[in-house]
C-alpha cells in the first residue's frame, strides 16, 4: 500500500543518511562532560547556585581567592598569597598580578568585596552565602538585611583585600573555595540587569552558549592565569543517569558520572576493570539517626542495642555487592582525624540483647518502632536488610516508612523544629562540604545545631568540639580533640554509621588532567586539562 | 451546531479554572517545599525563613492563589522558584514547540501505521498472518514505554558495537534524535489504533449497504475506500482526542529518558523540587491542550457524520 511504501522509503533514506553522515567527531579539544540529575542550571550567578551540578559549572566559570588542589589542600587561585594575623582573625589577601575577567578588565579587591556582600545580600535569594560565609564579621548583619555593608571585608587597595572573621577557624579558607565566595565583576553586575545570562568570567572558562533544558558550552577564558589548551567544554544536562551511561557507551561523552549520580549500580559490574572506570570512596557516610527526645531512643542503651545488632560487613559485601565500604565510625576515611583510632560498636548479637535488657526494654514493651527514609537509589534494599537484622538479633519488628525525597526533607525539618511530632528513626546521608572533621562532628552532632535533626546532645562532646573548632595552628591537638568527640558520639550512638558510599564514574583515557577523589572530580591545573584527539 | 461549539468554548475557561484551583490546592498541601529542596538537608532556620518570605511562601493560601490567578489573566505565569527569578513563561515557552512537534509526529505515525494495518487485518480476517499481527499490536499496546526503551537501546547498542549505523541514545536537535522517541511514543497508540480500526472495519463490512454495493456491481476498491473506510474511520477520529492525553503522559517518560527539552521534562523535575509556578503552568497548559484537542475532534466528527450534525 501507499503508506507502507512511503514508510519503507523513509526508513531506507534514514539509514542511508546515518551511514554517510560523519560520526560525531571528537575534534582535538572538545571535552564532552555530562551533568546528570538536572534538566537545567539554576543560575550562573555563583551566589544562587545550590546544587553540585551548578557548583561544577560555577567552578569552571569563576575563580575564588583560593581553590582546592588534587590532594584537597587550599591553594592560591585569584589571590597569589595571603597572611593571617597573630590572633587568627584577620586574613589579608594579595590578588594575582594581571588577573582579569573575560573581557580584559582587571579583577580588583572591590570585586571581591562586592561578590561576598552579594552572596550574603538577602535580595539575592541564595542560601549558600549565609551558610558558608557566616564566620565573616558582619555577615549576619548583611544576611538579615540590617545593613548593606559587609564590615568584615575591606578593599585596602586595588590588589589587597582584608577579611576579618569572628572566631579562629582552621577551615575558613576551605569555606572560601565554595561557590558563594567566587568573584564576579561588580561593574557588570551593577550595570547590567541581565548579567547572569552572559556573565564575565573570572575563572578558567567563559560561557559560549547556554541552551536551556539541553546543555551549556564553555570556551577558555584568556584572562585566567592557567591557559586551557581545550577548544571547548560541552556539558549536556542529562536527567537520567542510565541515559548518560548509554551516551558514554555510544561514544557521545568523555566524562560521565558525578556526585550523587554515578554509574547506575546495575552497570558497575560490567564497567569495572575497563580502562575508563574510576572509583573512589566518597567523603560521605550513610547512617541511621534517632530522635533523642522521644522514647525509646532517648535511652543510649536502646540505641546501642540497635547498633550492635547490625552486621555491616554483610550489608556492604553481600547486599551491596562490595560497592560500598562498611563504616563503624562517623568520619569517612580520608577526612583528617579519621586516621586516629576509635573503638566502635561492632556486630555482636549477644551484646545487643544485653544492652536491650540493660535499658529495661523488651520487644513487647518497646512499642512501635518506625524507620523513615527517602526513596532513591539503593535505600529500599538497605532498610529492608536493616529491618531483617533487627528482627533477627533483637526480636523487634521495625516498620518501614518510605517517603518521597522532598517530603523526607520536610519531615526532617519538622523533627528539628518540633521533635515531639518528628521522625522516630531515619536513614540519611551526609557528604562533606569540605574535608574537615568539623563538618561531620560539630556541624551535625553538637547540641542544637541546625543539622542535628535528631537532637543528640552530650555536654562533653560539645565542650570538645567547641574547643577544637577555634583551634588553629596546632593541628595534632585539634584533631585529637575531634577524635575524642567522635569516640563519644560513636559509643553513645549519636549516629549509627552504616557505610561510606563509593562514587563510580567513567572517564575516557583520552582525557588528561583530572583527579578523582572523595570530593569528586578536581582539576588541579587547568593548563593540563585536555582531551587528545 | 453553532450552539455546541459555543457551549464548548464557554466551558473551556471553567475547566482551566478548576484545574488551577485543584493543582494549587494539592501543591499547597503536599509536604515539602522548594526552599528545603534547594538547601539539600543543610539546616539553617534563619535563612530558610528569610527565603520563604522572599518567595511569598509564608502567605496564606488564598493570597498566594489569587495572586497567581491575577497573573495568569495578565499572561504572567509568575517567576520560577528553582530557576531563581526566571519567568515561567520563558521556561515553558521553550518546551511547548518541542513537545507539540514530538507528539504530532508520533500521532501521525501511529495513525499512518495503525490504520492501514487494521484495515489489512480486517480484510484478511481469521488468517494466521492477521492473528499474529493483532497479537503484535496487543503487545505494543500493553508494553509500557519504560520497558520498550531499554529494549530499543539494547538493540541500538548491538548495532553500535558492530560499527553499523546506529541512533543517538539521547538528545535533541538533529533529525536522528527524533527516531527512537517517536517510535516509543507511537508504539502504544499504534497497537490501540490498529485494533480499533480492525474492529470498526469488521463492523462496517458486515453492513447491508455494502452488500447492496456488491450486488450493484461496484468494484472492490471503490467499495473498500469510498464506502467502507469512510464509515469505519469515524471511531478512530473520536479516539484521537483522548490519544493526545495518552501521548502527553507518555511524553513524561520519553522526554525524561531521552533528555528532550519539552514540557514533560520540565514537569517532572518541577514536581520533585516543588517548583510550584512551573507545576501550575505546565498542568494548565497540558489540560488546555487536551481539552482543545477533544473539542476539535468532536467538531470534526460532527462535520464528517451528518447524523450527528442533525442531532447537534
Amino acid at each position: 500500500m501507499f503508506t507502507k511504501r512511503l514508510l519503507t522509503v523513509l526508513l531506507v533514506s534514514v539509514l542511508f543518511i546515518l551511514a554517510v553522515a560523519p560520526a560525531a567527531a571528537q575534534e582535538g579539544g572538545n571535552l564532552r562532560w555530562s551533568l546528570e540529575g538536572i534538566n537545567d542550571l539554576v543560575s550562573l550567578d555563583p551566589a544562587k547556585a545550590s546544587d553540585s551540578q551548578g557548583f561544577t559549572v560555577i567552578g569552571l566559570l569563576y575563580g575564588g581567592l583560593v581553590r582546592l588542589d588534587g590532594d584537597l589542600n587550599v591553594i592560591p587561585e585569584l589571590a597569589e598569597s595571603w597572611t593571617v594575623s597573630e590572633d587568627g582573625l584577620v586574613y589579608t589577601f594579595t590578588l594575582r598580578e594581571g588577573a582579569a575577567f573575560s573581557d580584559g578588565s582587571a579583577v580588583t579587591a572591590s570585586d571581591v568585596v562586592w561578590s561576598l556582600t552579594h552572596a550574603l545580600d538577602p535580595a539575592t535569594g541564595g542560601w549558600t552565602g549565609p551558610f558558608y560565609l557566616s564566620n565573616i564579621a558582619g555577615a549576619n548583619e548583611v544576611a538579615s538585611g540590617s545593613t548593606p555593608e559587609l564590615s568584615g571585608a575591606v578593599a585596602v587597595d586595588d590588589r589587597t583585600v582584608q577579611i576579618t572573621i569572628l572566631q579562629p577557624s582552621a577551615y575558613f579558607l576551605s569555606q572560601l573555595t565554595f561557590g558563594s565566595a567566587k568573584i564576579v565583576s561588580s561593574k557588570q553586575a551593577t550595570t547590567d540587569a541581565q548579567w547572569e545570562n552572559n556573565p564575565l568570567s573570572s575563572g578558567p572558562f567563559q560561557l559560549k552558549e547556554w541552551n536551556h533544558g539541553q546543555g551549556i558550552v564553555l570556551v577558555p577564558n584568556p584572562g585566567y592565569y592557567q591557559k586551557s589548551p581545550l577548544a571547548s567544554i560541552t556539558m549536556p544536562f542529562i536527567q537520567d543517569s542510565e541515559t548518560a551511561y548509554q551516551l558514554y557507551r555510544t561514544g557521545q561523552l568523555d566524562i560521565m558520572g558525578s556526585q550523587q549520580n554515578g554509574i547506575p549500580s546495575v552497570h558497575v559490574a560490567e564497567a569495572e576493570g575497563q580502562a575508563d572506570f574510576r572509583s573512589t570512596s566518597l567523603f560521605a557516610v550513610r547512617y541511621v539517626a534517632f530522635n533523642n527526645k522521644l522514647a525509646p531512643f532517648d535511652n543510649a542503651d536502646v540505641r546501642r542495642a540497635f547498633a550492635l545488632a547490625l552486621d555491616k560487613q554483610t550489608l556492604a559485601n553481600d547486599v551491596l555487592a562490595g560497592t560500598v565500604v562498611a563504616a563503624d565510625r562517623i568520619l569517612p576515611l580520608g577526612i583528617p582525624a579519621s586516621e586516629l583510632p576509635v573503638t566502635s560498636l561492632s556486630f555482636d548479637p549477644a551484646a545487643a540483647k544485653a544492652a536491650l535488657v540493660a535499658a529495661g526494654v523488651t520487644p513487647e514493651t518497646i512499642g512501635t518502632v518506625k524507620l523513615t527514609y527517602g526513596v532513591e537509589g539503593d535505600n529500599e534494599r538497605v532498610v529492608t536488610v536493616l529491618q531483617a537484622m533487627w528482627k533477627e538479633s533483637l526480636g523487634i519488628d521495625v516498620t518501614l516508612e518510605p517517603l518521597e525525597l522532598s517530603t523526607f526533607s520536610a519531615r526532617l525539618n519538622e523533627t528539628t523544629q518540633t521533635p515531639e511530632t518528628g521522625l522516630q528513626m531515619y536513614y540519611s546521608v551526609w557528604g562533606a562540604d569540605y574535608p574537615d572533621p568539623q563538618n561531620f562532628l560539630s556541624q551535625q552532632l553538637r547540641t542544637d545545631v541546625g543539622n542535628n535533626n535528631g537532637h543528640y546532645s552530650n555536654t562533653e562532646f560539645d565542650a570538645l568540639v567547641d574547643q577544637a573548632d577555634v583551634l588553629t595552628g596546632d593541628v595534632a591537638t585539634r584533631l585529637g580533640l575531634y577524635n575524642q568527640a567522635e569516640q563519644i558520639a560513636v559509643s553513645e550512638v549519636g549516629w549509627l554509621p552504616l557505610f561510606n558510599p563509593r562514587l563510580n564514574i567513567l572517564v575516557n583515557p583520552k582525557v588528561v588532567g583530572v583527579v578523582f577523589n572523595g570530593q569528586g572530580l578536581i582539576i588541579p591545573d587547568f593548563a593540563a586539562l585536555n582531551v587528545s584527539a | 451546531m453553532g450552539n455546541v461549539i459555543l457551549r464548548r468554548f464557554v466551558s473551556l475557561p471553567f475547566v482551566i479554572f478548576s484545574i488551577t484551583f485543584i493543582t494549587f490546592w494539592v501543591g499547597f498541601l503536599a509536604p515539602g517545599d522548594p526552599i528545603l529542596s534547594m538547601m539539600g538537608g543543610r539546616n539553617d532556620q534563619a535563612t530558610y525563613e528569610r527565603l520563604r518570605h522572599l518567595y511569598g511562601l509564608d502567605q496564606t493560601w488564598n493570597d498566594q492563589y489569587f495572586r497567581y490567578l491575577g497573573g495568569l489573566l495578565r499572561g504572567d505565569l509568575g517567576l520560577s522558584f528553582r530557576y531563581q527569578g526566571r519567568p515561567v513563561v520563558e521556561i515553558v515557552s521553550g518546551g511547548i514547540p518541542v513537545s507539540v512537534s514530538l507528539g504530532a509526529v508520533a500521532l501521525v505515525l501511529s495513525l499512518s501505521i495503525g490504520v492501514p494495518v487494521g484495515i489489512w487485518a480486517a480484510l484478511w480476517q481469521n488468517t494466521t498472518a492477521e492473528r499474529l499481527s493483532m497479537a503484535a499490536m496487543l503487545m505494543l499496546y500493553s508494553i509500557p514505554s519504560f520497558v520498550l526503551i531499554p529494549i530499543f537501546r539494547w538493540v541500538n547498542y548491538q548495532f553500535y558495537a558492530r560499527g553499523w549505523p546506529s541512533l543517538p541514545v539521547a538528545g535533541w536537535g538533529q533529525p536522528e534524535h527524533w527516531i527512537m522517541p517517536v517510535l516509543v511514543l507511537a508504539a502504544a497508540s499504534v497497537g490501540y489504533i490498529a485494533r480499533l480500526t480492525r474492529v470498526s472495519m469488521l463492523e462496517v463490512l458486515k453492513q447491508d449497504y455494502l452488500r447492496t454495493a456488491y450486488a450493484k456491481g461496484l468494484g472492490q476498491n471503490r467499495i473498500l475506500w469510498v464506502h467502507a473506510f469512510r464509515n469505519a474511520v469515524l471511531p478512530i477520529i473520536t479516539v484521537v482526542g483522548p490519544s493526545v492525553a495518552f501521548l502527553v503522559t507518555g511524553a513524561f517518560v520519553v522526554e525524561n529518558i531521552f533528555a528532550i527539552p519539552g514540557i514533560g521534562f520540565l514537569s517532572v523535575q518541577a514536581i520533585q523540587q516543588r517548583d510550584y509556578p512551573v507545576i501550575q503552568s505546565t498542568t494548565v497548559i497540558l489540560a488546555a491542550a487536551v481539552v482543545l484537542m477533544n473539542l476539535i475532534t468532536d467538531l470534526l466528527y460532527s462535520l464528517l457524520d451528518p447524523r450527528i450534525r442533525v442531532e447537534g
